[in-house]
């Protein structure tokens, strides 16, 4: 196939044929728009578990009756841990203290008494501790004579994994979807152009086309429908994170301590690409029926 | 064409192409014991035989729907024949793959009675395409397209838009299309069927300068004031069989024009 001929062609049937492809790009830009905006979400969501993952927290609460030397020397066991970067004693009237200011009840809730609130041992864990890790330290600070309980925040994480891998299906669920319309779109598309075409092509076929040379333009057409539908977009999600993300992201940080990121270079690249493929293929398809002239 | 990537894999099949000595003494056409059926009983040609040499100028003459398109239909492989051989340069185009029937075609210029140009490109456009089909540079596609318009009557028309120009004017315009890759065989059917005699008269006239050039040319048609006009080789057929007259009508075996034409 001559690339320089398939083009010229190509940029001539997209002329021709500009209102046909300007409505399905239009059509195609809010599908990909759809799939742009669940992989930001996905994308944000695994930044935010990224970042949780890696400041870790773990509680010990402690004994009624623990003896202080106990716990002094716990402490001293957990300052002595690399992986520990620091610890906080909370004692009752503290942890009372602390649950009757964030509860938000709307009940009297003073009346509780302190025994109802275990004085407990806030472990934060230094940067890049992985979940795995967090895990056998506190498995191991579960056996000291003085903790009745350890919370290392498996089962949050957990949930957050769920969510994280529902998220991540929904992306693929979208992401097959608009490959499917994507290539309906494009391929009726192509199609409507192939029978308004019908006379070039077998014009072109009695001059001795070869069917690489009858498909060359028609391929590209439907490549840059799907290229441009793609790029449109990656540009809108662009402006909506630009417009929004100074304002969302005060509320977030505070919320979850993180902060809103757009989608990274490897996944838009891969949705302009990936646009441009399934069109190429697309288009493809509907026009190899119409070749036998 | 020097340093230009043509692709023609039959490059003898090319008018103008150094064809050795036992290529040239071949016919260019040679249709043995060809037959086409479009219902069991019926055939259309049955049991055609007929050869073709080159630079030769025939009439395909006979009744509508006697066969003439069918005939024509089958030199460029858009029907295949049923029965018999049919040989272009000696090689019998049936057994060609669907891949190699590009390559037959750019040896072949095909003319129709509806024109089948474009509307909506220019002339330029509507006879360039023959030559991008051959991957030929844009330089020498301009000075060849210019050279073609010249000879059809139409020099320098070639920015002007075909929904513009008259029938005639359009049916010079397929011709150019067809010539311009210089095909060693031109394929007319019925090119003035759509023409007022006095055009018609022209077309033929370019035919047959073209043929003047060394080109083959098969010039179907069912108009017997045509016909009667020149002394061309005639080939008649009637009920899918074959009747030819070596110098038109002066030769003609049967009783008058009328069991001709129809």
């Amino acid at each position: 196939m001559d690339v320089k001929s398939a083009m010229t062609r190509a940029r001539r049937g997209l002329r021709e044929e500009r209102r046909l492809y300007v409505v399905a790009v239009s059509s195609l830009a809010v599908a990909f728009l759809c799939l742009g905006a669940t992989l930001l979400g996905v994308t944000n969501l695994d930044a935010a578990a990224d970042r949780w993952g890696q400041s870790g927290r773990i509680t010990l609460f402690l004994k009624d009756d623990a003896d202080p030397q106990d716990v002094a020397q716990l402490r001293v066991v957990l300052e002595g841990l690399s992986d520990v970067r620091e610890v906080a004693h909370v004692t009752p009237e503290q942890a009372k203290a602390s649950f009757l200011e964030e509860a938000d009840v709307g009940a009297d809730l003073s009346a509780l008494p302190k025994e109802v609130f275990p004085a407990s041992l806030e472990v934060s864990l230094v940067n890049g501790v992985t979940r795995e890790r967090s895990e056998s330290i506190a498995t191991r600070l579960g056996q000291f004579r003085a903790v009745s309980d350890v919370e290392s925040y498996g089962s949050w994480f957990q949930k957050l994994d769920h969510l994280l891998w529902g998220a991540r299906m929904l992306a693929a669920g979208l992401a097959l979807l608009v490959m499917f319309c994507v290539i309906a779109v494009i391929g009726n598309t192509i199609r409507l152009a192939v029978a308004r075409r019908r006379q070039e092509i077998q014009v072109m076929k009695l001059c001795g086309a070869t069917n690489g040379f009858v498909r060359g333009p028609f391929v590209l057409e439907g490549m840059f429908q799907g290229f441009a539908s793609a790029l449109l977009a990656v540009l809108a999600l662009l402006a909506g994170y630009l417009s929004l993300h100074e304002s969302v992201d005060s509320t977030l940080a505070a919320l979850t301590g993180s902060r809103v990121v757009f989608l990274g270079v490897w996944t838009w690249l891969l949705l302009l690409t990936g646009g441009a493929l399934i069109g190429a293929i697309g288009s493809a398809l509907s026009v190899r029926r119409y070749l036998s002239v | 064409m020097q340093g230009t990537k043509v692709v023609r894999p039959f490059p003898f099949f090319r008018a103008g192409a150094r064809a050795s000595q036992p290529q040239l003494a071949k016919p260019i056409l040679v249709l043995e014991d060809v037959y086409k059926f479009f219902r069991p009983d019926e055939p259309t040609l049955r049991g055609v035989n007929l050869k073709v040499e080159r630079g030769e100028f025939a009439f395909i003459t006979g009744p509508s729907g006697a066969g003439k398109s069918t005939l024509l239909k089958l030199l460029y492989r858009e029907l295949m024949v049923d029965e018999g051989r049919v040989l272009f340069c000696g090689r019998d185009i049936g057994r060609l793959t669907d891949k190699s029937i590009p390559f037959l075609r750019r040896n072949l210029g095909i003319v129709f009675q509806d024109f089948r140009i474009i509307d909506h490109w220019t002339v330029f456009e509507n006879i360039a395409v023959a030559l991008e089909i051959l991957s030929m540079p844009q330089r020498l596609i301009r000075s060849r397209v210019a050279e073609a318009l010249e000879r059809v009557g139409l020099n320098g028309r070639g920015d002007e838009q075909t929904s513009n120009l008259s029938g005639g004017e359009k049916q010079r315009v397929a011709v150019a299309r067809a010539i311009v890759p210089e095909p060693a065989l031109i394929l007319a059917d019925e090119p003035t069927g759509n023409l007022d005699p006095h055009l018609a008269i022209d077309i033929l006239t370019l035919f047959e300068e073209i043929n003047s050039t060394g080109t083959t040319v098969l010039f179907a048609t069912h108009d017997h004031s045509l016909i009667s006009k020149r002394d061309h080789r005639l080939i008649s057929i009637d009920e899918g069989r074959v009747v030819e007259a070596r110098q038109g009508l002066k030769d003609w075996p049967g009783s008058g024009i009328h069991t001709l034409v129809g």
